[in-house]
């Protein structure tokens, strides 16, 4: 034991306290077809938290957040096996109701996703798939989705126009109030401020940043300020691998395992 | 200026000097062979003009509208045959478009990749096969089952004096318009359902998992947001399928029965203006007779044309979206 004192451990994954725990993965292994790419990942993320996954490309933190809300399963080929537990139901069984999952689990891309279709019904598109309502509460609920998304005050004099109408940063914000209003209980980003001009970032930071008081949120990024700045847990993954998982302060200033810290120090990545 | 260039390269001239002289005469080759197509475009109007002017000066504008086409008192009327030609089209279109939004849906969204390759390249021999194969395999094999097994049932379940009774009257031999119509929708469904398939290829797949994402069902996502996304394609697509319907021949002349007139039920048997062409080019004698029948041949092509322009037009509008 006193040996080992001295050598970092190979990965270090913190174990959050089980009442605060949203999402549990279990021994999560991933495969595109043939290639391998997620081994045994094991953490928690907790709720109405900001959890951040970083690393280099490739090392799976897309792939991670895609099998949270089952996105894989659109493509025959791909398959996790392990465990997924929201609220500790397994949702990678082959009986859960995938759409009525994603529905409890919203996400925003990389690129924004507008659907051809006016302003108001971009919003209002996720909420009429699940929820009857009359139009003044569906109202309310797509201008409360878009104030919360700090697009509001842009778009309110123009919402039959077309989500395709606004500039990229808007139609990142647009996008984000889609995936609020259907009241997901988390939501996933993959990316989101990759493609905007660094105010259309700070605003969506902003909105991010508001939103944790009633979502969980999982934001993959490769800005590692951007990470530090927004989330309470950050992950650490390496080819695959969960390498160190901890409170963000922590992990950036003090992380326990020499990977994370070559990568965070800038010496690989 | 183009012999100069041959000698520029052999005396080794310094590089730029090489490259534009041939970087020139490759231009005027290409110039002259887009000039030479537009040329030949401009000379087939104004030949089926002067051809067709005969015909258009001696029936004046009621060649349009008159539905007479004969031969032995050399009266001739084009309504016949434009009708007969609009009609078996757009029911053609009518037949193919659920099937190839059907075909092009399931080989993009649900299709297994094991059985994707197989079905496409199934799709694309459809389209391949020549015309009069179809023909042949419409007048022997198809119209007498379609005869027996569809044509005979309708017209014995209709009620005599009603408006479907009109509607299904001909003779019971399996030809006519409806089943030149169900031959041109299988000729054009393999191009429809290619062109549709390329669209919803082009819809991000980012689009589409946000879709799934917000808890849509298949259908949700293609009813709400790729339906929706392709539109102006899909309708460029459906007019190029309407063109081809429009100016095939050889299978239709097979099928439809050949007879002039204007067509009142969809077993009646009838005429489009490239099955009265085919037909009656060789027996052709009269100045009048050839003269209409090449008149004929520049009203599809205006109709073609403006169908085409059409499409061109809307999925012009899709790239730029």
């Amino acid at each position: 034991m006193n040996a080992q004192v001295d050598t970092p451990p190979e990965t270090a994954v913190l174990e959050i306290p089980p009442e605060t725990v949203k999402l549990s993965i279990r021994d999560l292994d991933f495969f595109y077809g043939g290639k391998q790419a997620l081994f045994g990942v094991n953490v928690s993320f907790a709720a109405n938290a900001v959890t951040a996954l970083i690393g280099p490309s490739g090392c799976g933190k897309s792939t991670l957040l895609r099998t949270l809300n089952r996105m894989y399963s659109l493509y025959p080929g791909q398959k996790a096996t392990g465990q997924v537990l929201l609220d500790g139901e397994d949702i990678l069984g082959s009986r859960v109701n995938v759409a009525a999952l994603r529905a409890r689990i919203g996400m925003v891309f990389q690129k924004p996703t507008p659907f051809p279709m006016s302003i108001f019904d971009n919003v209002a598109y996720g909420v009429r798939l699940y929820e009857k309502m009359s139009k003044p509460d569906l109202a309310n609920r797509v201008e409360e989705s878009l104030r919360r998304a700090a697009l509001w005050d842009e778009v309110k004099d123009k919402l039959k126009d077309s989500g395709l109408s606004l500039s990229g940063g808007q139609q990142q914000r647009l996008c984000v109030a889609r995936g609020i209003a259907v009241k997901p209980e988390i939501l996933l980003l993959d990316e989101p401020a990759s493609a905007l001009d660094p105010i259309s970032t700070a605003r969506l930071e902003e909105t991010i940043a508001a939103l944790k008081t009633e979502y969980t949120v999982v934001i993959v990024t490769h800005n590692m300020g951007q990470a530090a700045r927004l989330s309470d847990h950050t992950g650490f993954m390496y080819l695959g691998q969960l390498v160190e998982f901890g409170e963000t302060e922590q992990l950036f200033t003090n992380p326990v395992t020499t990977r994370a810290r070559d990568y965070i120090t800038g010496r690989f990545g | 200026m183009t012999a100069d260039a041959s000698v520029l390269i052999a005396a080794d001239a310094p590089r730029s000097a090489r490259g534009t002289g041939l970087d020139r005469a490759f231009e005027i080759l290409c110039f002259t062979a887009a000039t030479f197509l537009l040329a030949a475009l401009g000379g087939l109007i104004v030949s089926l003009m002067i051809g067709g002017w005969p015909a258009f000066a001696h029936f004046g504008i009621g060649f349009f509208f008159s539905a007479e086409w004969d031969p032995v008192k050399e009266i001739y009327g084009a309504a016949g045959a434009v009708t007969g030609t609009l009609v078996t089209a757009t029911l053609a279109l009518i037949f193919a478009l659920p099937l190839a939004l059907g075909v092009a849906i399931f080989l993009v969204e649900l299709c297994p990749s094991r059985l994707r390759r197989p079905i496409g390249t199934a799709v694309e021999l459809l389209a391949g096969i020549p015309s009069i194969v179809y023909g042949m395999w419409g007048l022997f094999v198809f119209a007498p089952w379609f005869s027996k097994h569809v044509q005979m049932p309708i017209m014995m379940s209709a009620e005599p004096g009603t408006l479907w009774e009109t509607l299904t009257t001909g003779v019971p031999n399996g030809s006519g318009i409806l089943s030149a119509s169900l031959i041109l929708a299988v000729m054009i469904l393999p191009f429809m359902a290619a062109t549709l398939r390329e669209l919803f290829l082009t819809i991000p797949p980012q689009v589409r998992e946000s879709a799934y994402g917000l808890g849509s069902t298949t259908f949700e996502v293609i009813d709400k947001v790729s339906l929706p996304y392709i539109r102006t394609g899909a309708i460029g697509a459906v007019m190029l399928g309407l063109g081809r319907a429009l100016g095939e021949t050889m299978a239709v002349t097979f099928i439809i029965g050949n007879s002039h007139g204007f067509p009142t039920s969809m077993f009646a048997s009838g005429s489009t203006i490239a099955s009265t062409i085919a037909n009656e080019f060789a027996e052709a004698t009269g100045v009048l007779h050839t003269s209409s029948l090449i008149a004929l041949g520049l009203v599809l092509f205006v109709i073609t044309f403006i169908v085409l322009a059409l499409a061109r037009v809307l999925i012009g509008k899709q790239a730029n979206l």
